[in-house]
């Protein structure tokens, strides 16, 4: 998986373009890890505790 | 500021938690976010269009929000009811006990627990990156403003840009996503309402807000 975006100039030198898009999906994907995670912790852990905060 | 004693649970009437221009700037904001965010990330998974008048246009009514906000928070509103402090870090200490089975539950927090000053921290500051490198951005485009202007910066600086530009949109999407679960969580839903109409029940205040540390004024009734 590329980290950065490479494109070559007009005298064909490489020069840094940005962000390689393959890591939309991992920013993505770590955002629904999150949530899912917090939804089945908030799921299993005592009823009432903390309820509301 | 004058300050009054705590409200009663049973107590008629609401509690103001965001006045109309607060909910205003939040609502434009996210109009705008999610006007960038399409704009940016749509074209990219393959939905192509005209994106770059849309983009930046987005971009110029996000920075004039931002900035009208810096101001008036300072100004205007209790600034430092946001910020992050020592107890704070106290408060997430015993709250982490508690959470994993030990010590009492922690202290009800002032107008902003700690998970929603630290959100809008890591907003702040990834916004505020995404403003800064855009509006650089810009001067390589043609707009009403300027005449574009590619070689402002030399290629590897404009590239340094786009890195810090890039990673800053994926942080505020992943940000975003994670905002609009909250928002949209039955316990949090107290909170949303209050974004959209303003106000807190007593009983909301009395159980989520230590009266000590969000002191409700008259003007904070209604």
């Amino acid at each position: 998986m590329e980290l950065f975006r490479i494109t070559r100039d007009a005298w064909g030198q490489e020069t840094l373009a940005g962000v390689s898009w393959d890591l939309l999906p991992w920013f993505v994907g770590a955002a629904a890890a999150f949530i899912i995670l917090h939804a089945l912790w908030f799921l299993a852990r005592r009823p009432g505790k903390g309820a509301g905060r | 500021m004058s300050n009054e004693s705590p409200a009663s649970t049973d107590q008629p009437g609401h509690v103001i938690r965001h006045r109309g221009p607060e909910r205003l700037y939040h609502w434009v904001m996210a109009i705008s976010v999610l006007t960038l965010l399409g704009t940016a990330f749509l074209p990219i998974i393959g939905v192509k269009f005209a994106w770059v008048d849309a983009h930046w246009i987005a971009g110029v009514v996000l920075l004039g929000l931002v900035l009208i906000h810096i101001v008036r928070a300072t100004i205007w509103l209790d600034v430092w009811s946001m910020m992050i402090g020592p107890r704070d870090i106290s408060d997430a200490w015993h709250a982490a006990r508690w959470t994993l089975g030990a010590g009492d539950p922690p202290p009800l927090p002032g107008k902003y627990p700690l998970l929603q000053k630290g959100y809008h921290a890591a907003i702040a500051l990834t916004v505020l990156a995404l403003l800064a490198t855009g509006t650089m951005m810009m001067v390589r485009i043609d707009v009403p403003f300027w005449d574009r202007n590619p070689y402002w910066l030399s290629p590897p600086t404009w590239g340094i840009v786009y890195v810090i530009h890039d990673l800053s949109a994926m942080m505020v999407l992943a940000l975003v996503m994670v905002h609009i679960y909250f928002g949209l969580r039955p316990e949090k839903l107290w909170i949303t309402r209050s974004m959209i109409l303003g106000w807190i029940t007593h009983a909301d205040y009395a159980s989520h807000h230590d009266p000590a540390r969000w002191k409700v004024d008259k003007g904070e009734r209604e």
